[in-house]
């Protein structure tokens, strides 16, 4: 391979090693040092624009974090379709007729006292529960489910606590829970190579103690029971155009988002497009 | 086993069930609920004997009105810009404060149509997969601390499908409280879908998926589209009317936003008017419900509107693509930029996260359930789809509930007819208050018998 940078990014031209030091006469792809970059010398004989699209945003590092940005936005996006209540409105529960409502909504033991008075959103109980598994490495209610579980999958040497921050360690994400890193997951991996190995005697079903051990293993966590992303060779996503909803064609270039003829670009630019500053 | 520690104690032992029991289907848009009992063996629990109960706590801002629970769907006409405050969140009760409201109104108040004593009625209440524990705890310390019913049951909601009606017509029913065999079920729910992997009534936990695209996602799209033209943002229910109403799933996307492009500035293509429509919105005078009516080009919407062009004065929305790119969501969730594998996708997560040999199984015997799963054309996508994408050799077969909203409280309700399976399954108030929480908790989760 060679040392220097090669300035082509595209993926599907690939430079094979080349066992002469002499090259016989055809084409090869050579690294060329770039030379060292002198501004006192670069005052007009480069090419100014692209000189200035560089400066404009276009290194790595600001592509990046453009994209990380756009990112942020889609996800609050789609956590404001996913949102269960009404906007901004708190909604009283309404007194009971003939009053005597306020103690018997308090609750009648210290316990339902505590649920019904909890101010607690979803998030708050799925970041309990994280924060749980991370630091005792089971769940509420599997006290001494998960012992067990060891005992079965002792065959990996990496102790258990461990593998198990590890493991908490990409909980934010959704993991792929096919390629293994849950507990359970690893769990049924032997299993499997069973099953396929000498499977041939019943080839139509797992045996009913292969079964059963699927069966008896512990639920997911919410975030590991999430889908995950789609391989990484399917389409890329579609976009579509902001005014009318047909496939985006073009790109605003403000503001990013996508119209798909001209008449819509008109209506974007003069209704929609809130970024006026690039 | 259970039968000999039930006599050793026989205090514990739900020897004495009642016989009524409550099947609460408690989802976040809506409470399927209803009476099953083990005293009539014979006759199949029916659709009818299930109420749908609005699971919300509603304000409306006309007549300055909350409406709990039921109150919605039976005393409520006007629908317009009513603001919901839901008790379940991402498909789990979070704030018993309002669920309780809500409850004491449908089962407990003396106008409920499901009054019962809880002292003498046990209940079964659903949950949705992959419940955080804390929560789990608290359903368990409401329904016996402060509803004090007498025997409970908690289990996910895709379980009780396996005791519902079969969907598949080379199947037969089998008995109340006798599982099916084998059901891939996909639950299209109103906060999002699950994928549960179900053999003889009990779910492959490592195999269950969720993908969080859900009928209220669709709503709030809809709403987010809809708003280019007219604003309807405050406007949730008509919006899910809307949705409900003219919602499909498109079989092939591309063709149809091909055929109801308006095209470019000089281009002369005519839209298609077999997609496109005029959505004629309430106003909950003259129009009680909103109704859809084929695209007229000629009606001005803003003319008609303040009834200047000679017809009825109506507020008047024309629907095009979003008719279809709407629910295209589910299968599709990157067209929002969400990271999440389609529906089809997710389903194959889940089927091929088990041993090779199960997978015909539960290709063969998926079930579809869940209002969202109520568009046009989802069936037949989801089955082309998948189609697609497994190997030739499996046979792929997909069906829908006969009654998507109600089929888990069916499910249900023929388990509880059956005492011995209900016996198997609940918990008392007197072993809960014997045993704790915690052992509720795993008691449900199957990790301990009586």
């Amino acid at each position: 391979m060679a040392t220097g940078p090669l300035r082509f990014r595209t993926p599907h031209i690939e430079e094979l090693p080349i066992t002469q030091s002499r090259q016989a006469p055809g084409f090869a792809w050579v690294a060329v040092a770039a030379p060292p970059e002198d501004p006192a010398k670069n005052w007009g004989t480069a090419n100014r624009k692209r000189a200035r699209a560089n400066v404009g945003g276009q290194t790595e590092t600001q592509k990046e974090a453009l994209s990380a940005r756009q990112q942020r936005e889609v996800e609050r996006k789609i956590k404001e379709l996913n949102s269960d209540n009404s906007k901004d409105v708190q909604i009283p529960i309404p007194k009971k007729e003939g009053g005597g409502g306020g103690a018997a909504r308090a609750g009648k033991t210290t316990n339902t006292k505590k649920i019904l008075a909890s101010g607690k959103t979803f998030a708050h109980y799925l970041d309990d529960e994280e924060a749980e598994i991370a630091r005792t490495g089971r769940r509420d209610g599997e006290a001494e489910v998960v012992p067990v579980a060891i005992q079965q999958q002792r065959a990996s040497k990496t102790p258990y606590a461990r593998r198990k921050a590890r493991e908490e360690s990409s909980m934010s994400a959704s993991p792929v829970p096919t390629t293994g890193g849950s507990a359970p997951m690893r769990a049924g991996d032997p299993m499997e190579i069973d099953a396929g190995e000498d499977g041939d005697a019943d080839a139509s079903m797992p045996s009913a103690a292969e079964i059963e051990t699927l069966l008896n293993l512990p639920p997911l966590t919410y975030n590991q029971a999430r889908s995950a992303p789609p391989p990484s060779n399917a389409p890329p996503p579609r976009r579509f155009c902001e005014v009318c909803g047909y496939f985006g064609r073009a790109k605003c270039m403000k503001c990013g988002a996508m119209t798909c003829s001209v008449m819509c670009k008109d209506t974007h630019d003069e209704q929609r497009c809130l970024k006026f500053y690039a | 086993m259970a039968r000999k520690q039930s006599l050793a104690k026989p205090l514990t032992g739900p020897d004495n069930l009642p016989q009524q029991t409550l099947v609460v289907d408690n989802g976040a848009h809506t409470i399927k609920a209803g009476f099953s009992s083990t005293s009539f063996d014979d006759s199949e629990p029916k659709p009818e004997d299930c109420q749908v109960i609005a699971n919300c706590i509603a304000r409306s801002t006309r007549d300055k009105r909350t409406y709990v629970g039921p109150e919605l769907l039976d005393e409520c006409w006007d629908f317009g810009e009513l603001a919901f405050r839901r008790p379940v969140e991402k498909g789990f009760v979070v704030n018993w404060e309002g669920e309780k409201a809500i409850w004491e109104r449908s089962f407990v108040d003396e106008r409920a149509k499901l009054k019962c004593n809880p002292h003498e009625t046990n209940l079964v209440l659903t949950e949705s997969p992959n419940a955080p524990a804390a929560l789990q705890r608290n359903a368990d310390e409401m329904v016996f601390e402060e509803f004090e019913f007498a025997s409970y049951y908690r289990t996910t909601a895709p379980t009780l499908n396996s005791y519902g009606p079969s969907p598949f017509p080379s199947t037969s029913d089998s008995a109340p409280g006798v599982p099916l065999g084998c059901l891939l079920v996909v639950d299209v729910g109103h906060s999002h879908t699950t994928i549960t992997p179900l053999y003889h009534g009990r779910p492959f936990h490592s195999a269950c998926r969720r993908l969080e695209i859900g009928g209220k996602t669709l709503t709030n799209r809809m709403k987010e589209v809809l708003s280019r033209t007219v604003e309807v943002q405050k406007e949730d229910w008509i919006v899910q009317e809307i949705k409900e109403d003219v919602g499909f799933i498109s079989q092939s996307f591309s063709s149809d936003l091909e055929r109801v492009w308006k095209g470019g500035l000089k281009d002369p293509r005519e839209i298609d008017t077999s997609i496109v429509v005029d959505y004629v919105l309430p106003d909950y005078e003259a129009v009680k419900r909103g109704f859809a009516r084929p695209h007229d080009p000629t009606i001005s919407r803003k003319q008609r509107a303040l009834g200047l062009d000679g017809g009825p004065r109506e507020h008047i929305v024309t629907i095009g693509n979003e008719r279809f790119t709407v629910p295209e969501l589910l299968f599709t969730p990157s067209d929002i930029g969400m990271q999440q594998a389609g529906l089809p996708g997710t389903i194959l997560q889940s089927i091929y996260s088990l041993p090779e040999n199960l997978w015909q199984l539960f290709l063969a015997n998926i079930l579809v359930v869940g209002g969202s799963s109520k568009f046009a054309g989802f069936t037949e996508r989801l089955e082309s789809e998948l189609r697609s994408r497994v190997s030739e050799d499996y046979i792929v077969r997909v069906a829908q509930a006969k009654d998507p909203l109600k089929n888990v409280w069916l499910g249900g309700a023929r388990l509880a007819q059956n005492e011995a399976v209900l016996k198997e399954h609940v918990v008392t108030r007197q072993e809960y208050l014997e045993h704790g929480d915690l052992w509720t908790r795993r008691r449900f989760a199957g990790k301990v018998g009586r």
